[in-house]
């Protein structure tokens, strides 16, 4: 069974040819920082208002330090205790995709903030800023769950990393980087920080797949054993997507304020809303808030790209290719 | 929940209009009204759905614009759901730059053209031009022809066309404005430029963006390509042609360069005795300048280098491009073309080794084609003189590998254009490339830049659901190449080398848009018989209305200056190259012929099809001769992010009363695609199969069939969602075959994506343990064989 305790080794017979795939299809995606033009967000920050600067600061600030925790959490507690060799070949890729994203973050950083004091006071941010503090020591909690166990021998370990990949699948990247890839898209419908909208489309993607790499480990856990999943686990789940939401929501007004054009707090709580209830259903449980995704620019991320080359660099394309030269083949 | 919803409310007391209370503030009412009186006409828009989001929104001090723009977005989103919505976003937009232009005292055309002039953005003769003619201009404006426009159409004109004040940056004309004043940019009478602004305002015919930013201003640029040779194989050489790309660059030309002249990596430097480090540094530098050079704003600067085959960097060149690897090997901004000739492909087929060389040791095979580069290749390989040989199919195969990665890497054949140009009737002139986007092909030289001014015909406005209008497309043709030849004369040139190029050979590209959306109307499947005859008779039908007017025109004002130099002057047309061309007005073209033969033509070149990205938004139809990616898709901009969708699909399943909120998330959730879905019937899935579902051998014969009628070329993408080695070998060996000039853009798909956050959340999969088919990559969960 997965959480097995072990270091099994074993790819022939694969066990979880599904994780295989999934790992494949990442590494078809490989995007480096160096593609990635910030040249023009440098003329629109020097047009932000000072309530625009202060939202624009504050979230390069929560970036900072996102990527890494989520990559720590998945060093110290995901790797061990998923015992398949072909699941921690996932998990082995999203760590280089984290690294990539903080080095994104980074260059962001660097390229945002010229003055290094104020890139450093970005940094300690989850020390300083409450609201970033708040989001943090919740990640943190989590973590500090499951880090003692150095195994998972019975029901209420194996429920306790659960909870863990629960909590940064549907709510650490599941939901407080969906609110983040929110301003990045809002500020993009009005034409703002288009190199920032670039990286955050690929980082966006990557998460994505994140999401459904530790969902479909959920899956497995909870086929080999139904039992975990009982009542009391359904509770901790809403209790932790209502605590999640809270964070991000006082996150929010820390950003927001009484709002901005097209993005008002009341917005943001039902957009939160809306995504914890499509976590809570790919879980398989009930909706809890039932509101409605109040964004149309969050719509447009749902279909296909076209994009004009003579405006930005497409993003579409895949890397790694198979086969050989054959004349002959059907196309 | 009850707590977040105290500190929510909190912040949200202070706004002079209250979520949830329609009537809490006057701004609110307001965009109520505005909203209800647009929507008035428009069928199936909710205005009272519209209001109630709108107003759920409203933050401290919005006013009544600022809720308008956002009323704008709501609606602009929800054309998924109902194609009318974009109506009623336009009609808002429209208003707004009414209201805008107004600020600046601009009611009327001759209001916008003073405003303009006053801020210096206008061309004396210009403004001498409506001075002497204001209230008769004037009148020409037709003032309801704003909503002729979709929104994506209408935004796309106000964020990037339209004049602005250069400080205040606010629009100082109207769409309809902005219209006329490109016709008068090009015309010299007041019935002239009524006869091209009735044109542009039918959205029936639009001339390329560089004429539509530059008519009448104070730098007319109005040509859209610049084909620039490559430079010699010296330093100075190559610096100069950086200054020349930089100044073509910046009036917004797109470049295309060849590089197939400067030797190769490793090749011996006499003056310094060292050797050199190849292409790849210059194209670094070259991409840098390319950056550098951002188009006033208004684009980012964009350039082509085509490599020929031989050239023995071919294999890093390739590689320009990739996402791994060392950066300074690297250009991130350079779109990269292959110019291959006959002979590669050969041994491609016969499975044989192809020589590389130094262009240094071989200089002569820059300006050969045909047998006569056939001979010398094979004189130089006899010779010796390879710096490198390899299989074909090896190269070929990374050629194969580049386009999948990148999209890049362009297959354009160089005998086949050589072959059949009206150009390059004497040995001398030689096409050595295309351009930025392969469907212009012209020859080149060190001291002569092609230049090509280009305009599309909207096909979807020349087709009623009763059939095609040819009658009409003759007529806007006609007018279409008038104005064309026009711009050659009226254009400033940023290259000495260019104006000199354009003047002796006077090409023109007439194209088209919106050929897909003639097949919907029509009923016809993209791969069907029936397209191809159809598509094939406007491409002739454009054809022999050019040659026409061009003659017409060589009567009126002389050919030109360069037409003894052409296969025309021999009595060579370019259809005349193909034996199984389907000709369908053979008496026209005996009589243009013999017309040609008397006073010849008064340009070298006349049929181009480019790919129409920014002019189609305009139009809102379907880009040049491509079938449509995605049924429900979004657009990517330098001003935003757009939805669209297919209008002509809803139309048809709402009149079969299929229409509704699940299929709509039916084809959200299939990204556009409805090929899987049952509940639609199969004829309508059949005709909406997608560029990723058409077979590419049809756009391939599509395209083979109206060669014969495209005298330079055509911007053909082909699209594979998982490209491999194998499929893209044989379908750019078959495009080849069948006579292509050039090819563009493969289109991939991304291998992932993002997860979709505004449908319905997917349900937890069934894993392995639940159901597991028998497997060999699974023998372990299965047991059905156990």
């Amino acid at each position: 069974m997965l959480l097995d305790p072990g270091m099994n080794l074993t790819l022939r017979p694969m066990k979880y040819p599904d994780f295989y795939e999934q790992y494949r299809a990442a590494i078809k995606n490989t995007w480096t920082v160096e593609e990635v033009d910030l040249a023009s967000d440098l003329a629109d920050l020097a047009k932000f208002t000072p309530q625009e600067q202060h939202l624009i600061h504050r979230l390069v600030a929560f970036f900072a330090t996102g990527d890494t925790i989520v990559a720590n959490n998945l060093v110290l507690n995901l790797y061990q205790h998923v015992n398949s060799p072909e699941g921690r070949l996932y998990l082995s890729r999203q760590l280089f995709e984290e690294a990539v994203h903080v080095q994104f973050y980074l260059t962001l950083l660097d390229t945002y903030l010229p003055d290094p004091d104020e890139r450093a006071k970005a940094f300690a941010a989850v020390d300083n800023i409450p609201s970033i503090k708040r989001k943090a020591d919740f990640c943190f909690k989590w973590i500090d769950s499951v880090f003692e166990m150095r195994e998972l021998s019975g029901a209420e370990d194996r429920r306790a990393f659960l909870l863990n990949l629960i909590c940064f699948a549907a709510c650490i990247e599941g939901l407080f980087f969906y609110g983040a890839f929110a301003y990045v898209y809002w500020l993009r419908s009005r034409g703002l920080l288009d190199g920032l909208a670039t990286g955050t489309n690929w980082v966006f993607r990557d998460e994505s797949c994140h999401m459904n790499f530790a969902f479909s480990v959920v899956d497995v856990v909870r086929a080999e054993g139904p039992e975990l999943f009982d009542d009391q686990m359904r509770d901790q789940v809403t209790a932790m997507m209502d605590e999640a939401v809270e964070c991000e929501l006082q996150f929010a007004q820390d950003l927001i304020g009484e709002g901005m054009p097209g993005m008002t707090v009341n917005d943001m709580q039902s957009y939160l809303q809306y995504v914890a209830d499509q976590r809570l259903e790919r879980l398989g449980m009930p909706k809890k808030f039932g509101s409605e995704n109040p964004f149309p620019f969050m719509a447009l991320q749902d279909v296909q790209e076209l994009t004009n080359f003579f405006e930005r660099r497409p993003t579409a394309y895949q890397t790694a290719v198979e086969g050989t030269v054959d004349l002959d083949e059907e196309f | 929940m009850t707590g977040l919803a105290s500190t929510t409310s909190a912040a949200t007391t202070t706004a002079p209009a209250q979520r949830g209370d329609p009537s809490g503030g006057e701004v609110a009412a307001s965009i109520a009204e505005k909203i209800r009186v647009h929507a008035a006409g428009l069928g199936d828009v909710d205005a009272e759905r519209v209001i109630a989001q709108v107003q759920g929104g409203i933050w401290p001090g919005a006013t009544v614009g600022d809720l308008r723009e956002r009323a704008i977005e709501i609606t602009a989103a929800s054309v998924a759901s109902e194609p009318t919505y974009s109506k009623l976003a336009a009609r808002l937009l429209s208003e707004h730059i009414a209201e805008e232009t107004a600020a600046e005292g601009v009611a009327s055309f001759t209001d916008a053209i003073g405003a303009c002039r006053d801020n210096g953005l206008l061309s004396d003769e210009l403004v001498a031009f409506v001075e002497a003619h204001g209230p008769e201009l004037d009148a020409v404006i037709d003032s309801a022809a704003d909503d002729r426009f979709e929104y994506f159409g209408l935004r796309t004109v106000y964020g990037r066309y339209l004049l602005r004040h250069p400080e205040h940056r606010t629009v100082l004309e109207r769409p309809q404005h902005f219209m006329l004043r490109v016709a008068c940019g090009l015309s010299q009478s007041v019935a002239e430029a009524a006869e091209l602004y009735r044109l542009l305002s039918q959205l029936a015919y639009l001339p390329s963006s560089p004429t539509l930013f530059n008519s009448g201003t104070r730098r007319p640029q109005l040509s859209s390509c610049f084909l620039l040779d490559s430079p010699k194989d010296e330093l100075d050489s190559i610096y100069e042609r950086y200054s020349q790309v930089a100044r073509l660059s910046k009036y917004a030309g797109g470049i295309g360069i060849a590089w197939s002249r400067v030797r190769s990596r490793g090749s011996l430097i006499r003056g310094t005795n060292g050797h050199s480090n190849g292409i790849v540094p210059w194209l670094r530098t070259l991409d840098s300048s390319v950056a550098a050079v951002n188009q006033g704003g208004r684009r980012k600067g964009a350039a082509c280098v085509y490599l020929a085959t031989w050239h023995a960097d071919i294999e890093e060149f390739l590689e320009l491009r990739d996402n791994t690897g060392s950066e300074d090997r690297r250009t991130h901004n350079l779109n990269l073309a292959n110019w291959v000739p006959d002979e590669f492909m050969r041994r491609v087929e016969a499975d044989a080794d192809w020589s590389l060389f130094d262009p240094k040791e071989v200089p002569e095979l820059v300006d050969l084609w045909g047998e006569r580069f056939d001979t010398a290749y094979r004189r130089a390989e006899a010779a010796g003189k390879a710096r490198k040989t390899i299989p074909a199919r090896e190269l070929y195969g990374r050629m194969m590998r580049t386009l999948a990665q990148t999209g890049n890497g362009w297959m354009t054949f160089s005998d086949t254009a050589n072959r059949v140009s009206n150009q390059t009737a004497d040995p001398q002139n030689v096409i050595h490339l295309s351009n930025l986007c392969t469907e212009i092909l012209e020859v080149t030289s060190d001291a002569e830049t092609a230049v090509c001014n280009l305009g599309s015909v909207n096909l979807a406005e020349h087709c009623t659901g009763e059939g095609f209008d040819f009658a009409r497309l003759e007529d806007t043709v006609r007018t279409a190449v008038k104005f064309l030849d026009r711009t050659i004369d009226l254009g400033f040139y940023p290259t000495a080398e260019a104006e000199k190029a354009n003047r002796k050979w006077r090409p023109i590209g007439l194209g088209c848009m919106g050929l897909a959306d003639v097949f919907f109307k029509l009923g016809l499947a993209f791969d069907s018989a029936e397209a191809l005859e159809l598509s094939t008779k406007i491409a002739e039908h454009i054809a022999v209305t050019a040659y026409e007017t061009s003659a017409w025109l060589a009567e009126e004002l002389g050919a030109h200056p360069n037409f003894n130099q052409t296969r025309a002057a021999e009595g060579v047309l370019h259809l005349d190259h193909y034996r199984n061309a389907r000709i369908t007005l053979p008496e026209r073209w005996e009589a243009v012929r013999g017309r040609i033969g008397e006073t010849g033509l008064r340009n070298s070149l006349m049929v181009a099809v480019a790919p129409t990205a920014t002019i189609a938004s305009i139009a809102g139809c379907a880009e040049c001769i491509e079938p449509v990616v995605s049924n429900v898709f979004k657009r990517e901009t330098l001003s935003g992010e757009f939805l669209q969708v297919n209008r002509h699909l809803i139309g048809e399943l709402k009149e079969r009363g299929l229409w509704n909120e699940t299929l709509r998330q039916a084809i959200v959730v299939a990204e556009g695609s409805i090929e899987g879905i049952e509940a639609i019937p199969e004829d309508i899935r059949l005709r909406y199969r997608t560029a990723w579902e058409l077979p590419q051998r049809a756009l391939i014969d599509l395209a083979a069939a109206r060669t014969p009628f495209i005298d330079q070329a055509q911007s053909l993408n082909l699209f594979q969602a998982s490209p491999t080695i194998g499929k893209l070998s044989a379908m750019y060996r078959y495009a080849w075959k069948q006579g292509l000039k050039t090819t563009y853009y493969l289109r991939s798909r991304p291998a992932t994506r993002i997860n979709q956050t505004t449908v319905g959340a997917p349900q937890p999969v069934a894993t392995a343990t639940d159901e597991e088919a028998c497997s060999l990559e699974n023998p372990e969960s299965c047991e059905a064989c156990q």
